[in-house]
This record gives C-alpha cells, sequence and structure tokens, in this order.
C-alpha cells in the first residue's frame, strides 16, 4: 500500500497572478483537525519534529517537566512556530525559574514576570482569512429542555419571532399570548423556562411598544444598571475573567516601560484596576509611573462618580506606592470620545481596554463613517502598545432577525444555565437583570438603540486585522491562570479553551466570552508595487 | 540512544502520509510533556494544547451537531445527525418526534479515544471523525465527554459510558422503526474501545438491548510483555512505557495490568459466554503494538460462542481514521457501514 499523497489543500486554486500576496494554502486536512500548516512547509514541520522528539530524548527529565510547567507557549494551531519555540525553550541551558503556585491573593504578578524569554509571536504570517464555517454559524448546547412543554415553548419562540420577521404582528402577538399561557405550566425557576420568559417579555416589547419608544432599555448608563453589572461580576466569572485576562496581557506588555497609561473604555467601578495596581507596585525594578483615563458616562444625578472611583484607586494606589494619576473623561456614547480627550503623552506606553465595549459602536449609521472605523483608527495612532479587547462569543448583529433570535436564545440559555451553577449568591436575581437587559436590546431595540451588536471572535480577527491591528497572543501561563481563577470562583462546567491565540470562557463546550490584545502594525510605505504576469500593478 | 530512535522514527514515516505524520507525531511530542513521571497529568496544559470545536446546529457537509449536557450527571454528549432534507429546519432540533416511524436509523455511542487521558468529545479530530461516521453510515453519532484519568480512575468512564448508554435509550427522539426502539451501536477507538467493551458487558447484564460493538484499536493490556509489544515498541508512535503510564494512571493504585478492566480474558477475566453479548467488529492496526492483546480478545471472544469479525489492517498505524488520505480509511468506513446497516 502506498500512501496517499499528502493532499487535501484548502484554499483557492492557483491563479496566474503574482502569489506574493496571496496567503499560503493550507493543508485541508490538518485544518480540521484545528492546525494550520502551509502545504509547503509539510516537510519543515516534520523535520522539526523529529529534531524536537530527539531534543526531547536528550533532556534530563527534570528539565522537560520545567518545560511543561513554565514555558510559556502561544497559539498551538500554528504548528511550525509551536514546535520551534518547544525548540528554542529546549535548547536554552539555563534553568528555568520556578513559579509560585499560590494564587492566594489573585495578583497576576509572577507568572507574567517570571518569564525571562521574550514572548514569541507569530509575526508576519498572514492569519487565515477563510472563516471557519463551524465558527459563523449557531452554537448551542442544550441543557435542560426535558419537559415537553419546554421543548413546545421554544418551538414557538421561534415560530414567534419568524412571524415578527415577516412582519405578521397579529400572528406574533397571538403567539405571545399562548406562550404566556404555556410559561404557566412550565418551571420558570430555572433552565429553558426562566429564560423563555425573559425571551417572551422582549418580544412583547418589540412588537406591543411603539416604534421608537424603546431607549429606556438601551441606555446602559444608570447608577440602577451600574448596581446590576455589579452583581453581574460577583455572581458569575465572565467579567473576572475579562479582567483577569486582560490585566496579565497588558502587565506582559508594559514591561521595561516607565511611563504607562491605560485607556479604560467603560470604567464603572474600576473593579479591574487594583489587580492590575498591584501587580505594577511588585514588578521587579519597581513600578511606572501610572496613568489611567476611564470612560464613562455623565453622572446623571450630579456625582462625580468617574472622579470618586479615581479616588478610590489613588487612595489604593498611593499605599502601595504606585505613582499614580486619574483622569475621567465623560461621554454618553464611546464615539463621542475624541483622543485628544485622552491626552496621551508621546513617551508612554498605552493600553487601550475595551471590555464588551466595541460592538456598542458597529450600528452604522449610513450617513456618517462608521463608528467604528474611526474609533479603531485614532486607536491606532495613540501609541499603542497593546489594545486588550474582550467581547461576547456570540453572532448577535445578524441582519436576519430570526437568526439574530435564535442565536441570542441559545446563548442567553447557556449563560443562564451556568449562572444557575455557580454557588449562590444572594442577588443572584440581579446579576440575571443586568443579562435581561442585554436580551432585551438584542431582541426588542432596532437602529442607533440596538447597541448589543455581538459579534464572534472570527469576525473581530477579521475586522480587526482589515484595520490595521495585528494579534498579540495569549499564551499557556494566561490560560493556566484563567484556568485556576475558575476553580476558585465557579462551578465545573466553566472551562477555558485556546483558539489562535485568544482564550475564550465558556460553559461546557459552548464559549461565551472571548477574550484577545492586539497591537498595531506599524503604517509601511509599499516599496515595490505587487505586479502579475501582464506587468499590470495589482 | 538517539540513534536507534532515529531508524525507529523513520519507519513510521515511511508508512503513513506526511500529514498524518505530523499530526500523530506533534501528539506524541506533546503528550510527553504532559505525562509526568510521578504519575500526576499536566491537565491545564493539555487544555491549552487540545484543539477543540464548537457544535453547530447549521448543517456543514450534510451533517449538524448540538452538545447535550444532562444536569444530573454534568456529563456532556455531542449529538451528530443527518441534515434534515427540508433546508426550512436547519437549525432547528428535534426533541420530541422519533428519528422515522418506518425506517431504521442506527445510533452510535461513540467513546473518544486518548488512552483515558487525553481528549474530548469536542475535541477536532474526534468531531470530525463522528461527522464521518454519520455521512457514511446515515446514522446518528452521540458522542460521549466521559471523565478521565488520572482525576477519575476506573471505573468512572465506564459509569460515564454506561450512563450515556441509558440517556441515549431513553430519548424518544433517537428512536426509529416500526418497533419505535433506539438502535444501539457501541463505538470507540483506543480506550473508547475499551469503554465500548465494559459497557455492553453492563448492557448485557443489565438486559439492556446493544446491537453491536465497533471496536477500533481497542486499548487492552495485560502483566506479560506480548512479542507484538516487543517487537513494535517506540517504532510507530507508541512506546510500552506510555501504555504502562497510561494504564497506572487509570486502573486504582495499586492495581497491575491483570485488572479485568485492562486484560479481558485473562486471570482475572469475566467469563462471558453465559452473557447475550452483542456482535462485535475488532478493528487491528499491524502497527500496533498492542495488537497481540487485542487478538486475544477476538480470541476470547470466540471462544465464549459470541459473534465477531476482524478487521486487521496490516499496514496501519494508530490514528489511522484521522485523516482519510488512505485506504485504511476507506476499508474502515465500509466496515462500519456493512455493520451497522439495518439489511445485514
Amino acid at each position: 500500500m502506498v500512501p496517499y499523497d499528502s493532499d487535501g489543500l484548502a484554499g483557492s486554486a492557483p491563479s496566474s497572478s503574482s502569489s506574493i500576496t496571496k496567503p499560503p494554502q493550507i493543508d485541508g486536512l490538518l485544518a480540521g483537525a484545528g492546525y494550520k500548516v502551509p502545504s509547503s512547509e509539510l516537510r519543515h514541520v516534520a523535520q522539526r519534529l523529529e529534531r524536537l522528539e530527539t531534543a526531547m530524548l536528550n533532556s534530563a527529565s527534570h528539565q522537560l517537566s520545567l518545560l511543561a510547567s513554565d514555558a510559556v507557549l502561544y497559539n498551538p494551531s500554528d504548528l511550525s512556530t509551536w514546535v520551534d519555540s518547544l525548540l528554542s525553550e529546549l535548547n536554552q541551558s539555563q534553568p528555568l525559574p520556578s513559579l509560585p503556585s499560590d494564587l492566594s491573593d489573585l495578583v497576576p504578578n509572577s507568572t507574567a514576570l517570571d518569564s525571562s524569554w521574550g514572548m514569541e509571536h507569530s509575526l508576519s504570517q498572514q492569519q487565515n482569512q477563510n472563516i471557519s464555517q463551524h465558527q459563523q454559524n449557531q452554537l448551542m448546547v442544550v441543557t435542560a429542555l426535558e419537559e415537553d412543554s419546554a421543548i413546545r415553548l421554544v418551538h414557538m419562540l421561534m415560530t414567534c419571532a419568524e412571524s415578527v420577521q415577516r412582519g405578521e404582528l397579529a400572528l406574533a402577538a397571538s403567539l405571545i399570548e399562548n406562550m404566556q399561557g404555556l410559561l404557566t405550566r412550565v418551571n420558570t425557576g430555572c433552565g429553558i423556562g426562566k429564560v423563555a420568559g425573559y425571551f417572551i417579555n422582549a418580544l412583547s416589547r418589540r412588537i406591543f411598544a411603539p416604534a421608537g419608544s424603546i431607549s429606556g432599555v438601551g441606555s446602559c448608563y444608570t447608577y440602577e444598571n451600574e448596581l446590576l453589572y455589579h452583581h453581574y461580576y460577583e455572581a458569575c466569572p465572565y467579567l473576572k475573567f475579562a479582567h483577569f485576562t486582560a490585566n496579565q496581557a497588558i502587565l506582559e506588555a508594559f514591561e521595561g516601560h516607565d511611563c504607562v497609561h491605560v485607556v479604560d473604555f467603560n470604567l464603572m467601578h474600576g473593579l479591574q484596576w487594583p489587580a492590575l495596581i498591584q501587580a505594577l507596585a511588585l514588578r521587579p525594578g519597581g513600578p511606572p509611573l501610572l496613568r489611567l483615563t476611564g470612560i464613562g458616562p455623565p453622572s446623571s444625578d450630579g456625582r462625580d462618580s468617574l472622579r470618586e472611583i479615581g479616588l478610590r484607586l489613588a487612595d489604593l494606589a498611593r499605599s502601595v506606592n504606585v505613582r499614580f494619576a486619574f483622569r475621567g473623561v465623560a461621554a454618553a456614547r464611546l464615539e463621542d470620545v475624541k483622543p485628544w480627550m485622552l491626552q496621551v503623552n508621546p513617551k508612554e506606553a498605552v493600553a487601550v481596554n475595551s471590555i464588551m465595549q466595541l460592538h456598542k459602536l458597529l450600528a452604522s449609521d449610513p450617513t456618517r463613517n462608521p463608528a467604528i472605523d474611526i474609533v479603531l483608527n485614532w486607536i491606532r495612532n495613540l501609541n499603542l502598545k497593546i489594545m486588550t479587547a474582550v467581547e461576547q462569543e456570540a453572532d448577535h448583529n445578524q441582519s436576519g432577525f430570526l437568526d439574530r433570535f435564535t442565536e441570542a436564545l441559545y446563548y442567553y440559555s447557556t449563560m443562564f444555565d451556568s449562572l444557575e451553577a455557580c454557588a449562590h449568591h444572594p442577588e443572584k436575581v440581579l446579576a440575571e437583570m443586568y443579562i435581561q437587559r442585554e436580551i432585551c436590546n438584542v431582541v426588542s431595540c432596532e437602529g442607533s438603540a440596538r447597541v448589543e451588536r455581538h459579534e464572534p471572535l472570527a469576525k473581530w480577527r477579521t475586522r480587526l486585522t482589515g484595520a490595521g491591528f495585528r494579534p498579540l497572543h495569549l499564551g499557556s501561563n494566561a490560560f493556566k491562570q484563567a484556568s485556576m481563577l475558575l476553580t476558585l470562583f465557579s462551578s465545573e462546567g466553566y472551562s477555558v479553551e485556546e483558539n489562535e491565540g485568544c482564550l475564550t470562557l465558556g460553559w461546557h463546550s459552548r464559549p461565551l466570552i472571548a477574550a484577545s490584545a492586539w497591537q498595531a502594525v506599524p503604517d509601511v510605505e509599499p516599496a515595490l508595487g505587487v505586479i502579475d504576469n501582464n506587468g499590470v500593478v495589482l | 540512544m538517539a540513534g536507534s530512535n532515529e531508524v525507529k522514527q523513520n519507519e513510521s514515516k515511511r508508512v503513513v502520509p506526511l500529514n498524518t505524520w505530523v499530526l500523530i507525531s506533534n501528539f506524541k511530542l506533546a503528550y510527553n510533556l504532559l505525562r509526568r513521571p510521578d504519575g500526576t497529568f499536566n491537565r491545564d496544559l493539555a487544555e491549552f494544547l487540545e484543539r477543540k470545536v464548537n457544535a453547530n446546529t447549521i448543517p456543514v457537509d450534510g451533517v449538524f451537531s448540538f452538545d447535550y449536557v444532562d444536569r444530573a450527571t454534568g456529563l456532556l454528549n455531542r449529538v451528530y445527525q443527518p441534515a434534515p432534507e427540508n433546508e426550512a429546519q436547519w437549525g432547528i432540533v428535534e426533541l420530541e418526534k422519533p428519528l422515522s416511524s418506518t425506517e431504521i436509523v442506527p445510533v452510535i455511542i461513540f467513546f473518544h479515544g486518548g488512552s483515558f487521558t487525553h481528549s474530548s468529545a469536542n475535541s477536532a479530530i474526534y468531531d470530525t471523525f463522528c461527522r464521518r461516521l454519520v455521512s457514511v453510515c446515515k446514522a446518528v453519532v452521540v458522542s460521549v465527554n466521559y471523565r478521565r484519568s488520572p482525576e477519575y480512575r476506573y471505573p468512572c468512564a465506564y459509569d460515564d459510558g454506561w450512563a450515556a448508554l441509558k440517556w441515549v435509550k431513553s430519548r424518544t427522539w433517537l428512536q426509529s422503526g416500526k418497533d419505535s426502539k433506539v438502535h444501539v451501536y457501541l463505538a470507540g477507538d483506543s480506550s473508547g474501545g475499551n469503554i465500548a467493551h465494559h459497557v455492553a458487558v453492563r448492557a448485557a447484564e443489565a438486559d439492556v438491548e446493544v446491537l453491536g460493538n465497533i471496536l477500533l484499536h481497542p486499548m487492552f493490556g495485560g502483566q506479560k510483555r506480548t512479542e507484538s509489544e516487543k517487537r513494535l515498541d517506540s517504532k510507530y508512535f507508541v512506546t510500552i512505557q506510555d501504555r504502562d503510564w497510561y494504564w497506572r494512571a487509570y486502573l486504582p493504585e495499586g492495581e497491575d495490568r491483570d485488572h479485568p478492566a485492562c486484560n479481558i480474558f485473562g486471570p482475572r477475566g469475566r467469563n462471558l459466554a453465559e452473557l447475550k453479548f452483542p456482535k462485535s467488529l475488532v478493528v487491528v492496526a499491524g502497527f500496533d503494538l498492542v495488537q497481540d492483546w487485542q487478538l486475544a480478545y477476538v480470541e476470547g471472544l470466540q471462544k465464549a460462542g459470541h459473534e465477531v469479525k476482524l478487521l486487521y489492517l496490516k499496514q496501519a498505524t494508530i490514528g489511522f481514521y484521522f485523516l482519510p488520505n488512505n485506504d485504511h480509511f476507506y476499508c474502515l468506513m465500509e466496515e462500519i457501514k456493512n455493520f451497522v446497516n439495518p439489511n445485514c
């Protein structure tokens, strides 16, 4: 038997034009196994694997143990780079410092600072632009569809959403009535019954409220919403994961810099920053001068809440001897912020931190330039060291209402299930209300009022690389820390996954939140044009 | 002894396609890093390295999937089904009506491999494999995310397998045929094959009907070193040493490899003769060092009077079915299709 030619190429058929700008064709079969290897590199990767095996065989077992526990590894999907990074780890002769495994104060300091070798990024390798079909479509974890009535409820919800899409509002309204009746026969304390209730409610608002009147739900900026946010933060690990992972990346990016500036796109209560301040305080060589610019809505009740938070953070910084300056930028919407308001100093290393904010810029007003493009552009030009972005891992910005609705139903069902499984938090119902507001916005709002325009990681990758950013991979150390965080706070169903340099947190096998880090690609004037065989500049 | 190891490496390179070699070698080396000499396992790094894929209710290449978490046990099952013919029904998961009231649709409960320690139901390699099974057999596949060692030892994997079997049997939406029952087959590769065997035994004891077992180079063993183990040690991706590690991680502490979980027809094996055991398809790879144990298993089944078909693929290594780039893969798929075909 002769082994088949290891073919199965993904990517388009070769064309006659120059291949300089084409992404390399990757081996399609390995792609199905989760690995991106250009076909032309297969042989090279095989050789490196052989060399790695020899190196591993020649290493003492304690060296291998250290490699496994201490080395920071990135993006295992990129097999070539991964094998090479392991090889270079093994070739280093000095013993690696061991990491303290004590996480009692939950400060993400040790792992970042003890990594004495730089981060290996897979630079210059163009991200594979083919968004896998798997990632674009609807994900679902069925957790509690045991009751017949519950199943029927789900079917009715879909039918109702479909009638809404078709404009058959009378039909939709009668379905709402039926569903409300069914709700009485279903356990609404948990599972799909509870979630169904929220979705029926959201659909009602859409159907029965006069056009244009739904706004309060969309505007997140009230004291009430801050309270709900706080309980959401406490009751489940999503925000903690976001903060933790972003801080890790920011800490690593700030290494070696004496003046650093963090721009937080949504300060809220500033819950993310004490940990970073403490980590910076413990940095070998001493802390940098830290500036924090917190963006938030103007206070409606006469308090200057941004300033209050800033003062509290300043107190903390003072107590740990970190030179700290705070500035609040009040803006009703993120797109109202102009870069000059941030007063970035050319000497400082800037980190932009966006926890579930970027998607709000996606509402497109046909009369103006898309807000997302404007904002991404000025971020790039900010002397950016790193941008940390955490987003909901869901496709809630699809144009078709039914698709959006279905995706949201599955997404929030999963999220509610995860919440239920968490340790009892006294005001869990308030956390649920926070989520409910998101549901309402996705389902019952349109136009500029619909701000919860979540898009999945694959789409953000395309958008951000197209806007002149390149990924900074989150590595195995961040992964490990995130996993440990989960064991401290939550129940067994949560899972952290590595996704081509990004980390996702999900419930069982469904990712719900995705964290990624980015840096700006410097503008380079092309020295050479790309010319095809006919001498035409492409 | 770098020299002789290099010779051994080159042998495996000659019998598998290059991309298969890259895939399995990568696993081998990564796994070497994860197994610690003291018997513990670097689970964090393992999960970081594992390539996973999401389920997808929208059909891709004629197959869709969704995950079902059993609230009582926390066990996750990933269900794969052929796409509905009517495109308007894509994305909707049917959890009430049976698969068919006229035709028989086999439901294959699949236990992924990984020597009881690695991989998950949502691992890319297994998700892909299960999808191919659905396409080829026109069956429904339920992939079980059983608890793994060393954190969960014997008999956890078997308990989870048994729970999955009961769960599948009790789903009205997995029923088919005029007799309205769930037509179940058990299948698995490596440790999954071992699990399939033990779940089938439990099912036979409890009079729960399983129509057939499909064991893809199942993970069996024993205390003594067999000829194939000695001859093939280190040559085709697998070593005796790593097999030993996995058994130590799975079996109860202090036990040896003649434990009945491992050595089915050994000195402590259970007598299967009186059991109403299902028919078996056992696939053995000619370059698998464990083959003597697998062949002994086949012989043991025959001696106990049970129907078993052996598919011996002389030139195959372990994991030959991960990529559809060789004859063995197609041969295997054909055999499985015929095995679960209700008309056979």
